[in-house]
């Protein structure tokens, strides 16, 4: 579904991605972990056409991002659902709005469905009743779960979430991840992940990928990732605090 | 050894200048492939013309108002000296029309609308707004720029003309009490003087002018990196520069509009 071969990115002569290679399966939970400043943030906006690589390879759905014309890439984009790191929600728009958007611009639905469908995902991330706040009158947590239902609601085929638990209490975090593992479910779609809460995004992935100074090293099943031998995995881990040695699920 | 600091400092603010000219102009070229047919939100087109001209009038016509009145006090001492009564009202008019009026009202609309809208968009730059945008297959050129720029030559040139009514209204009063031109005399001098090709140079200039706050500020505002910083350094940066381009262009403009 997804491919990544030798991509390399640069901001200012600073490497972001270095000559990095990822495979993401269709149908797949991916999860994307890594110290801050790896490389996640770019490595999605890569994935969505966003930001083009200096050079490498990035197959996406069968289109080759790198060639594509802006015709190509606004066809894409139009698949791919997108939850930025620091929510992008639409300021001059109410949340329900924002949330109805992406059907509005997308999708032939009658304005009915529309909003019907837009409450609906806004009750599903807990927001009922604050349809019509708009953004500046929300807390971190809950733009940031207008912007996972904004990227969410038109099903798409591809959603990649740039963190959607930074900022959030436990327990939120963890039916907003639980969101996110229904979501894909139920549609069968393709979902990125990458998330601060380890423990969590291992619980719902079916595959984990360590990120280090702009390259993927690691990419594995979760109980595999948790029992790799891999320098650099042992300490991630160990740095996150996370329990050494078993998984929880041991 | 190296160059002195003063001469390093100019180069590099002539590269910059330069630079920063070449990203505004590509954004014109953008912005021209999208006029040609129109491609633009026609929402957002209503919402730009809304905020930028009707809510920016009651300030060009404070700005408009005293123009008009120091106008006619700066002129008292040569009026009154040359016994050049008759002539007040085609001074006055020539003066607002041709010059005054559109640059200071494009000063004004730079400072209230340019600044804003480089605010405006270098907030959605900084926040990913603009990369939403984008994933949502829309065109950020289309619907945030090319609205922007179509309002901003809409609003400047209707402010413009209303602003200079109001100062020649504000001067023809101003005369009357200040030096006992009556209403006739000043209006029928500004008529007799003044040629529709003066009201046209005021309409073409302010047009310029529009286009020119438009382009930087929207060029500064999609150029904005480094959070919320970054947005302040966009805001100064369109404002200086803006106004630096439109005094530039006035002073081309007037030689080449006679
Ligand atoms: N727009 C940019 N301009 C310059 N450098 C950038 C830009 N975006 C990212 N970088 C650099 O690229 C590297 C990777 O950044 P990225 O945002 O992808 O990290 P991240 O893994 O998402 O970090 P975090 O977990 O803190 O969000 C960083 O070193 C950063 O300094
Ligand atoms: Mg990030």
């Amino acid at each position: 579904m997804i491919g990544l071969v030798n991509v390399t990115c640069t901001f200012d002569g600073e490497k972001a991605l270095d000559e990095l290679g990822m495979h993401v399966p269709k149908g797949a939970l991916f999860g994307l972990v890594g110290p801050g400043g790896c490389g996640k943030s770019t490595l999605c906006k890569v994935v969505c056409g966003l930001v083009r690589p200096d050079s490498g390879v990035v197959v996406v759905a069968g289109v080759d991002l790198t060639k594509a014309d802006r015709k190509a890439l606004q066809a894409l984009q139009s698949r791919c659902g997108v939850q930025f790191q620091n929510d992008a929600l639409f300021e001059h728009m109410t949340a329900l709005d924002n949330v109805s958007y992406p059907l509005r611009r997308l999708t032939d639905l009658p304005p009915v469905d529309i909003e019907d469908r837009a409450r609906t995902r806004l009750a599903m991330v807990g927001l009922a009743g604050f349809e019509d706040r708009p953004p500046n009158r929300l807390s971190g947590g809950q733009r940031r779960r207008v912007a996972l239902a904004r990227a969410c609601v038109t099903d798409p085929e591809i959603l990649i979430c740039g963190d959607p638990t930074a900022g959030l209490d436990p327990v939120t975090s963890r039916r907003i991840l639980d969101m996110i593992a229904g979501i894909r479910y139920e549609s069968k779609n393709t979902v990125i992940l990458t998330s601060s809460d380890v423990l969590g995004l291992m619980s719902v992935a079916d595959r984990v990928a360590l990120m280090w100074e702009g390259r993927v090293i690691h990419e594995g099943t979760p109980p595999t990732f948790w029992r790799a031998e891999l320098p650099e995995v042992r300490r991630f881990l160990d740095d996150a605090r996370l329990p050494f040695g078993g998984a929880p699920w041991d | 050894m190296g160059l002195s600091t003063p001469v390093r400092q100019v180069g590099r603010l002539l590269v910059g200048a330069s630079r920063e000219t070449g990203g505004a102009a590509r954004l014109l070229v953008q912005i021209g492939k999208r006029l040609v047919p129109p491609q633009m939100d026609r929402s957002e087109l209503r919402r730009c013309l809304l905020r930028m001209g009707y809510k920016s009038l009651s300030i060009i016509v404070a700005t408009a108002f005293v123009v008009g009145v120091i106008l006619v006090i700066q002129a008292f001492v040569f009026v009154d000296r040359y016994g050049l009564r008759s002539q007040l009202g085609w001074g006055a008019g020539f003066v607002t029309v041709r010059e005054l009026g559109p640059i200071l009202f494009a000063l004004m609309f730079s400072g209230r609308v340019g600044a804003y809208t480089a605010a405006e968009l270098g907030t959605m730059q900084v926040t990913d707004q603009v990369d939403g945008l984008r994933c949502l297959a829309i065109d950020p050129i289309s619907y945030l720029v090319v609205p922007r720029f179509v309002a901003m030559i809409v609003a400047l040139v209707c402010l413009t003309v209303i602003g200079n009514a109001v100062a020649l209204v504000s001067a023809s009063v101003m005369g009357q009490i200040l030096m006992e031109v009556d209403q006739h005399t000043f209006w029928s001098s500004l008529t007799a003087m003044l040629t529709p090709w003066d009201f046209f140079t005021s309409v073409f200039k302010s047009a310029f002018f529009g286009a020119i706050i438009a382009v930087t500020s929207c060029y500064y505002g999609l150029a904005t990196t480094g959070g919320a910083p970054g947005v302040g350094r966009a805001v100064n940066r369109s404002v200086v520069a803006s106004a630096a381009a439109i005094f530039v262009v006035d002073y081309f403009s007037t030689f080449v509009l006679g």
